[in-house]
């Protein structure tokens, strides 16, 4: 079994085109036997409307930290060689890539399995939104409301 | 002689549709000591009333983790009010 750590994880943010083959050579090692990806792109419609480009913005520190915690709890439930998450901010066009995620693993499953969790929970957690244009207009993308934790404990009285 | 209450100072950032809707990306506050997550909302409920409505679809942060609308602010906290996340 390989062994690193959240250290040899790559988590970014970035305003040009991302290079997803430099990824991949990065999360690929001789003791690898996966390696799944996902790259999400720009679609040319929203809800029947044609899309025009979309505008995405981050608290970027903050996103930069959930993307981390993604990496931690994937490392606590997949065995991983290497993950590298990335998204890019900025307007792009239709069929640019948004967001790429790369997984190395011994074998396939958890690759399989860490590359969907990756990306479902970025979708959830990672403060980053996007406002579609259209040629009427602009909205704000429908979103998920990250969860709020419970609330602090009553100091007693 | 009167008691004044000594505040703290925060700074407070807004993203997405609620930026757009303050024109607030970023800025200091000062409220009173034992101020919580939803007075500052308030405060700028109050200084933008449009805002008001959007309270059940915002998250807070406080220094970069997700937080409770009752959790106290303290001296130096960065705040930030987020609209449902749509990265991806």
């Amino acid at each position: 079994m390989s062994n690193t750590s959240i250290e040899d994880d790559s988590f970014a943010l970035v305003r040009s085109s991302i290079d997803m083959a430099g990824v991949v050579r990065d999360v690929r090692a001789g003791h690898d036997g996966a390696i799944v990806t996902f790259d999400g792109f720009v679609r040319n419609e929203s809800h029947g409307r044609r899309t025009l480009y979309l505008d995405y913005e981050a608290y970027e520190p903050m996103a930069l930290a959930k993307m981390k915690e993604i990496g931690q709890l994937i490392r606590e439930k997949f065995a991983i060689h290497r993950l590298a998450i990335v998204h890019r901010l900025g307007r792009l066009e239709i069929g640019e890539t948004s967001v790429f995620i790369a997984v190395s693993a011994p074998h396939r499953a958890p690759a399989f399995d860490a590359c969907r969790f990756a990306i479902d929970t970025l979708k959830r957690t990672v403060p980053i939104w996007k406002k579609e244009y259209f040629e009427d207009g602009a909205v704000w993308a429908d979103g998920e409301l990250p969860p709020a934790p419970p609330s602090p404990p009553k100091a007693a009285s | 002689v009167a008691h004044v209450l000594p505040n703290l100072r925060v700074t407070v950032l807004f993203f997405g549709r609620v930026r757009e809707l303050t024109g607030v990306t970023e800025e200091a506050v000062e409220l009173p000591v034992g101020a919580t997550l939803a007075d500052l909302f308030d405060h700028y409920a109050e200084r933008f009333p449009a805002l008001r409505p959007f309270r059940s679809s915002l998250v807070a942060s406080r220094n970069q983790e997700f937080a409770s609308w009752d959790t106290l602010l303290s001296e130096n906290d960065t705040i930030a009010f987020l609209p449902p996340v749509s990265g991806g």
